[in-house]
């Protein structure tokens, strides 16, 4: 194996966990909150965080995206939020599911439970279920909490009240075990969505990121973008010897030398240390930079090389 | 080799995060947890006493709400000249002799349950006593913790005993803008529920209707059901609309109050971050008990509430 | 995708991402959201 790596996109993928710690971490930043049992109240909450972080988590620094959205939406005020879609909008193009496998802590509280040693499972035959996000972030997210409303217009955050467990670890959790005033309004919701919870973490143990694969609202919406992303896989296709290592290694079950920026690529990397002619890398950039980053990247290299 | 080593790193740390997430946790699972053990031991210091006090509050006001009915009979055969609040005189003593002077009112059956359950009282009573010799700031404090979270609420929930928590005093004006003051308000009323909600909050708006009934079976038993909606704080007009809107449009009637939000009763509100929460206050403008945090329209928060109008009904009759 | 074409719709969506975010903080979505967020709605998130 060739010790010498070279290039951000190895020094990224390899530091990943690190970066998921300290994105982690500047999302929750207020963490003296957790034995209080309060809640920040400060003006960063006006702005979402990038990754899927429940904003009555008594650290967040910020609003959960997903949340903040069905808030608005379900305020008798407006019926469609452009803020967030906005902020999401930019996010996307800019980042895609880059967000995903760096930045949202959900995402790596899955892979910290999924280092877990036990028998691990392929999810490729589960792959009609990747479609149901799509679904959770249409109708849960958005229609029933617009439409479905009370006699003063109000409609209920549907995704956070009945699916997100999320809300459950970072918020439900450790406030009611601080605050004893909330552990007396624990009800069958909170039972509910408890089992959710458990029922994540057990899969999370067994399937690589089930909750990001089959679930996430937010990974949803990002995935709509990663096409068209700032932030992209590329293959060298002059490098590529076709091994096949790198489909094997993605745990997204993406075969990244067929579809480099398939809306289940969450860019964690795993196929850039995968590959044994350092092939495929980031890019960050307009356009799909083909000519400019190959002859930039090999300028010893002709192009017009036969692809094998 | 060097991915294997990276590999170990992560996993050290993975194991290293874990751990830490299950330490925090589990400082909070203590710091929970020691309200319900560690009854009779001495506290080793202050803040084991402040732990203990209030967990003997807890247990105290358990028995005195279980058979709430009973109570009421005690407390209605105490002698009404009888100060209750004499210096070294026990609670539980008290209780006793009461029931001692009312046992033609009771079966045999009730009696030796309600002397059990007093002296019970009394026993804890003197181990308060015993806390409050030793570690004189302990009362105070505990009632100090209970002001800077008022949601929060390791809230002790004593009876008549002088160490009750005073509901902020403010002074404020209604919807309508008739001038409201906390003082008249709560003396003019055996028992006066506060409910604090928002006009975006759904549960909030939801329970508005169940609070209008409320309010009108307590204005039967001579109390009141008031609402502080937050948004209106010093008077923002717009927010007043909105919240009038709200209120037509459940059909809930009964007074919305507002005052300034830098004032004693604004900074408690601040401090409250769970919606909806409701108060009960009696009439000497004593908090009764622990606030009850989420929707009335749940069936056993409408039950705790109702022991909480109940048990300063009968603590303003006897 | 040509590399214009993709280029091209990387900027046109950039730009409306921005003009959404402007037009919802004009409308007063942003006070909405930090209203909600600086408080626990306990239904809301599945608590009670």
């Amino acid at each position: 194996m060739d010790k010498k790596f070279s290039g951000v996109s190895q020094t990224m993928s390899r530091f990943r966990g690190w970066i998921q710690a300290g994105a982690t971490l500047l999302t929750n930043l207020h963490l003296p909150n957790f034995l209080k049992g309060g809640l920040y109240q400060g003006a960063g909450k006006t702005v979402c965080v990038p990754g899927l972080n429940c904003y009555s988590c008594p650290a967040a620094s910020g609003a959960c995206p997903i949340g903040a959205f069905q808030a608005v939406v379900g305020s008798s005020k407006f019926s469609f939020s452009y803020y967030i879609t906005g902020i999401l909008i930019l996010l996307g193009v800019l980042l895609g599911r880059f967000i995903c496998g760096f930045l949202c802590p959900f995402g790596w509280f899955q892979e910290l439970l999924h280092k877990i040693p036990t028998k691990k499972f392929s999810t490729k035959k589960l792959k009609p279920l990747t479609y149901l996000k799509y679904a959770v972030l249409l109708v849960m997210v958005f229609l029933l909490p617009a439409f479905l409303v009370n006699d003063v217009g109000m409609g209920n955050p549907f995704f956070c009240k009945y699916l997100c467990p999320q809300g459950v670890l970072e918020g439900a959790i450790p406030l009611s075990l601080a605050n004893s005033g909330i552990r007396a309004a624990l009800g069958k919701l909170f039972t509910w969505k408890f089992s959710i919870l458990l029922s994540v973490i057990a899969l999370s143990v067994l399937f690589y990121r089930p909750f990001c694969k089959w679930l996430c609202p937010l990974g949803a919406f990002y995935a709509l973008f990663n096409r068209v992303s700032l932030f992209q896989m590329k293959v060298d296709k002059n490098k590529c010897v076709s091994c096949g290592k790198c489909a094997k290694a993605c745990k997204m079950d993406v075969d990244v030398t067929k579809t480099p920026n398939h809306t289940e690529c969450i860019r964690c990397g795993m196929c850039i240390r995968a590959c044994p002619t350092k092939a495929v890398c980031f890019r960050y950039g307009f356009g799909d930079g083909k000519d400019k980053t190959n002859v930039a990247e090999m300028p010893q290299k002709n192009k017009d090389n036969k692809e094998i | 080799m060097k991915m294997n080593r990276m590999n170990t790193a992560s996993r050290l740390l993975a194991l290293l995060l874990t751990t830490l997430v299950v330490l925090s946790l589990a400082a909070c699972g203590t710091k929970g947890g020691d309200k319900t053990d560690g009854t009779s031991s001495e506290p080793k210091n202050a803040e084991e006493a402040v732990a203990m006090y209030n967990d003997l509050m807890a247990q105290e006001n358990d028995i005195l709400s279980e058979n709430t009915e009973l109570w009421e009979k005690v407390y209605m055969s105490a002698d009404k000249g009888m100060a209750l609040q004499e210096d070294g005189k026990n609670y539980g003593d008290f209780l006793l002799s009461t029931i001692e002077s009312a046992k033609d009112q009771f079966t045999t059956d009730e009696m030796n349950l309600l002397q059990g359950e007093a002296e019970k009282i009394r026993d804890i009573e003197n181990q308060l006593t015993l806390i409050e010799e030793k570690y004189p700031e302990v009362a105070q404090q505990s009632t100090d913790d209970a002001m800077s979270v008022p949601a929060g609420s390791d809230m002790t929930t004593p009876l008549d005993d002088g160490s009750m928590q005073k509901f902020p005093a403010f002074e404020g004006k209604d919807l309508d803008g008739n001038p409201v003051k906390s003082d008249d308000l709560f003396s003019g009323n055996a028992v006066t529920v506060v409910n604090f909600w928002f006009t975006t909050c759904n549960p909030c708006v939801g329970e508005l209707a169940d609070l209008d009934a409320l309010n009108r079976e307590l204005a039967e038993k001579g109390g009141a059901l008031i609402g502080v909606n937050t948004f209106t704080l010093d008077g923002d007009e717009a927010a007043i609309s909105e919240a009038k809107d709200v209120l037509t449009k459940k059909g809930a009637t009964y007074q919305n109050v507002y005052f300034p939000s830098d004032g004693e009763a604004g900074k408690f509100t601040a401090n409250i971050f769970a919606y909806p929460t409701t108060y009960v206050v009696d009439r000497n403008g004593n908090i009764v008990g622990e606030p009850i945090v989420g929707a009335i329209t749940e069936k056993n928060q409408a039950e705790t509430l109702q022991k909480l109008i109940d048990q300063a009904l009968a603590a303003d009759m006897g | 995708m040509s590399c214009g074409k993709k280029a091209a719709a990387q900027i046109v969506l950039l730009m409306a991402g921005a003009a959404m975010l402007c037009f919802g903080v004009w409308r007063g979505e942003a006070a909405t959201v930090l209203s909600k967020a600086i408080k626990l709605c306990l239904e809301c998130v599945g608590i009670g």
